[in-house]
């Protein structure tokens, strides 16, 4: 009696669970659906104000007004058929690169006051200085050695009959200097110790000179030394 | 209970009375019973209803139409897909005379003080009237709207609807058209596709023209600077692409707005490109010599025509404007527009001959395009005899559109195929027209040449674009005046093509009725107004258009120069 009681009791609670649970199902749907049509619409609207903001920048920006701002103060032209090129090549070949400092050229100058000595009368000037990039290791190289050892036969031995030849042609003096160099051996030596302190700062390049020096004179054996002593 | 019953039978009223009373029972149980039954209904019926609705019918907050947006109209673009054409929401503001609470004089005064085109005595005329509603502006500024609203009346409504809006204002403007306040298509292809563009199947899709906004632009401006600078009372443009027959750009001056079309003039609103006919003169010229070359009468253009002071005619008289008074060229005759020699050549290939071409040509009907303003040519009609011959064959005595000079243009040198012109983007939705041959291509191929040597030798000097070899032919031809022709009103057109060594474009240009100025000593010629028109434009619109300027290259002038005497003309 009470079993079955209860049976159309529990069977009416389940239909109703049921019912209640397809209920609760389509409403969950219909939230959904309302969630996406919300969206939808959020989109709708967000394409018209793209619509309506691309519209008014259009409109602002037409092209009869950039003109008007264009013929007052822009002032643009149409290219003319000169400015086009024909591809890379030409165009690469309109660029000049930028000239690049010679890097030994200040070098060589600071040595030059030695040489001038040498050389005495006339390279001071910019004749020297125009000629000094062009060929830069060998002058260098020149310089140095030549500094070196003329300065000391001059003032110390003083032997008038060889120096005046030398100091007539500033360039060739080195085979005049070599002819003299055999009979003073001996002043070489003090010389060494002076040729040091003037290369001191230079030793970095000296190594250049030496590769040039062997083929600028014949008598580079005193030379080579010193240099060694040098580095 | 018991005590009142004197008797065990009742008495026959009492039972009648009891009787009664199960009647009435019975009647009230039943009246109950139905009146249930019919709550019961009526609440199944809602609960039904209920679960009908939780189960399957939309929730309350939805919102109908808006989800689906598509403007009311479709949009009109450019070939790149800038919009020439929009629709948007504006603001319309209406009077609703019997919803006025307020005091009727005020708000008429202050209606007045906001919208003067009316004054308070007629907004307050209208207030009192009977009519219920009254549209009091259309497309009114957000301002102004502000300021109503702030009125706080409740007869004043406040709407939006659907506007049509041009955002590059006069740019195209006819050939995009116009609509009216309802939004029906007025001109233009606004007209002419107006089926297309208020079709709610369509409208999401914009329409694409085969204008190109910027070429347009330089179109527009480089004609009207010249229109300015000469006093002409019109002009008209046209560029075109010769193989496809596409109408980049096509502008008729003086300009209109199409945001206030009503405003513009009936003069503005008069399509020259494609409704104006006009005799074009001598860009007539090298149809004539093509013609003659395609029939087998001109053989090369070496070929010698005598050539006189005067030319005389069935009474007329056919004069030049540079005689030569010898015997010349046809390379000569182009080259320094000689009509006498034109006339000499028309008339060889014979009228027969050349209405058949100019049929093929498109020239003797309106002009094949997709806007509805199209004029209809004027030709010699029945009346096509020797003297209409020659005349026809330099471009006078018929009378055609600018469009279809340019069109007649493509076709003469995209290989001798007319094609019908368009102003719809050709691409995979939309195939070119339907052509046919009209010229052979290799008459195509030799004139070339003969319209580079007007423009480098010739007439057409200042058309020269440096670098883009421009080829083309000047035309000037005199207005009729009372019956007469005058020297003193012209229309000056030049037709041109560019580049010439493999031609891509045409771009044809008109001025109307333009005077000479200082800097033209005096001429008002197509050669001194139109011909720097031609040359600004095309080195603008050149490299848009992809066309690089390259100063080595030519067409094979070895067909023309060896026939050109140095010291002819001038």
């Amino acid at each position: 009696m009470s079993a079955r009681g209860f049976g159309s009791v529990i069977w009416a609670g389940a239909v109703a669970g049921a019912a209640l649970g397809f209920y609760l199902v389509s409403l969950r749907v219909a939230s959904e659906r309302a969630a996406l049509e919300d969206v939808e619409t959020e989109i709708a609207m967000a394409q018209r104000d793209i619509r309506l903001l691309q519209t008014e920048i259009g409109t602002r920006g037409r092209l009869a007004q950039l003109e008007r701002w264009n013929v007052r103060f822009i002032r643009l032209s149409a290219p003319s058929a000169d400015q086009f090129v024909e591809g890379g090549f030409q165009l690469a070949t309109l660029v000049k690169p930028a000239p690049k400092p010679a890097i030994e050229a200040p070098v060589i100058l600071a040595s030059a006051p030695v040489e001038a000595n040498v050389g005495e009368p006339r390279l001071t000037g910019d004749a020297d200085n125009g000629e000094v990039p062009m060929r830069t290791s060998r002058p260098a190289s020149e310089m140095v050695h030549v500094a070196s050892y003329t300065v000391p036969q001059r003032s110390n031995v003083a032997s008038p009959q060889t120096a005046k030849p030398a100091v007539t042609n500033t360039r060739p003096p080195k085979p005049a200097v070599t002819n003299s160099r055999p009979p003073k051996p001996a002043a070489t030596k003090t010389v060494k110790t002076a040729t040091a302190d003037p290369l001191a700062p230079l030793s970095s390049i000296g190594s250049k000179a030496k590769g040039s020096a062997p083929a600028g004179s014949g008598i580079s054996t005193p030379k080579t030394k010193s240099r060694d002593s040098d580095d | 209970m018991n005590a009142p019953t004197p008797a065990l039978v009742a008495r026959p009223e009492r039972l009648r009375l009891v009787g009664q009373r199960r009647q009435i029972l019975a009647v009230m149980h039943q009246r109950l019973m139905f009146g249930m039954i019919v709550y019961a209904g009526i609440i199944a019926i809602i609960a039904l209803r209920l679960i009908y609705l939780a189960a399957f019918g939309d929730h309350a907050g939805r919102k109908s139409g808006l989800t689906d947006f598509a403007p009311e109209r479709a949009d009109i673009v450019d070939r790149d897909g800038q919009a020439l054409a929009r629709t948007i929401d504006a603001w319309t503001i209406g009077l609703h005379p019997a919803k006025i609470i307020g005091n009727k004089l005020d708000i008429a005064r202050k209606l007045a003080e906001l919208m003067p085109e009316k004054d308070a005595a007629a907004y307050l005329q209208m207030m009192r009237s009977g009519r219920s509603f009254y549209y009091l502006r259309r497309r009114a500024p957000p301002d102004l709207v502000a300021a109503i609203n702030r009125l706080g009346e409740p007869g004043l409504a406040l709407e939006r609807e659907p506007d049509r809006l041009y955002p590059q204002t006069t740019l195209a403007a006819h050939v995009i058209g116009f609509t009216d306040v309802d939004g029906k298509g007025n001109a233009g292809m606004e007209r002419a596709f107006d089926e297309r563009l208020r079709d709610p199947e369509l409208r999401g899709e914009p329409l694409t023209l085969s204008i190109s906004s910027r070429i347009q632009q330089a179109l527009e401006h480089e004609l009207g600077d010249a229109m300015t600078k000469f006093s002409a009372i019109g002009a008209a443009g046209v560029v075109m692409d010769i193989h496809t027959g596409e109408v980049l750009a096509m502008t008729s001056l003086p300009q209109l707005n199409p945001n206030a079309a009503g405003q513009g003039t009936p003069e503005a609103r008069f399509n020259r490109a494609t409704l104006g006919v006009y005799e074009l003169g001598s860009t007539f010229k090298p149809f004539t010599v093509a013609m003659a070359m395609d029939s087998g009468i001109i053989k090369s253009f070496g070929q010698m025509y005598n050539c006189p002071q005067a030319l005389h005619v069935a009474g007329r008289t056919i004069t030049d404007t540079h005689p030569f008074g010898r015997a010349c060229s046809v390379a000569e005759i182009m080259k320094e527009s000689s009509n006498i020699g034109t006339a000499q050549i028309a008339d060889q290939v014979g009228p027969t001959r050349q209405k058949e071409f100019l049929r093929k040509m498109g020239f003797l009907d309106k002009v094949q395009v997709e806007l509805r303003e199209r004029g209809r040519t004027l030709t010699p009609g029945a009346n096509w005899n020797q003297i209409e011959t020659m005349t026809v064959g330099y471009g006078h005595g018929i009378a055609v559109t600018p469009l279809h000079l340019a069109t007649g243009y493509a076709t003469l040198f995209n290989g001798g195929i007319y094609r019908p012109a368009t102003l719809l983007k050709v691409d995979r939705n939309h195939a070119p027209g339907k052509g046919h041959r009209v010229f052979s291509e290799e008459t195509s191929y030799k004139m070339r040449a003969l319209l580079r040597l007007v423009v480098t030798q010739g007439t057409g000097k200042k058309a020269d674009a440096p670098g883009y070899r421009v080829g083309g032919k000047t035309g000037t031809a005199e207005k009729i005046v009372g019956g007469h022709y005058t020297s003193s009103l012209v229309v000056t057109s030049f037709a041109g093509v560019f580049p010439m060594d493999e031609p891509r474009y045409v771009v044809v240009v008109m001025l109307d009725e333009p005077h000479a100025t200082a800097e033209t000593f005096g001429f008002h010629t197509a050669g001194w107004n139109v011909a720097p028109v031609v040359s600004k434009a095309i080195s603008r619109i050149a490299p848009m258009l992809g066309v690089r300027p390259d100063k080595r290259r030519e067409p094979n002038m070895a067909e023309v120069l060896p026939y050109v005497h140095e010291k002819a003309g001038h």
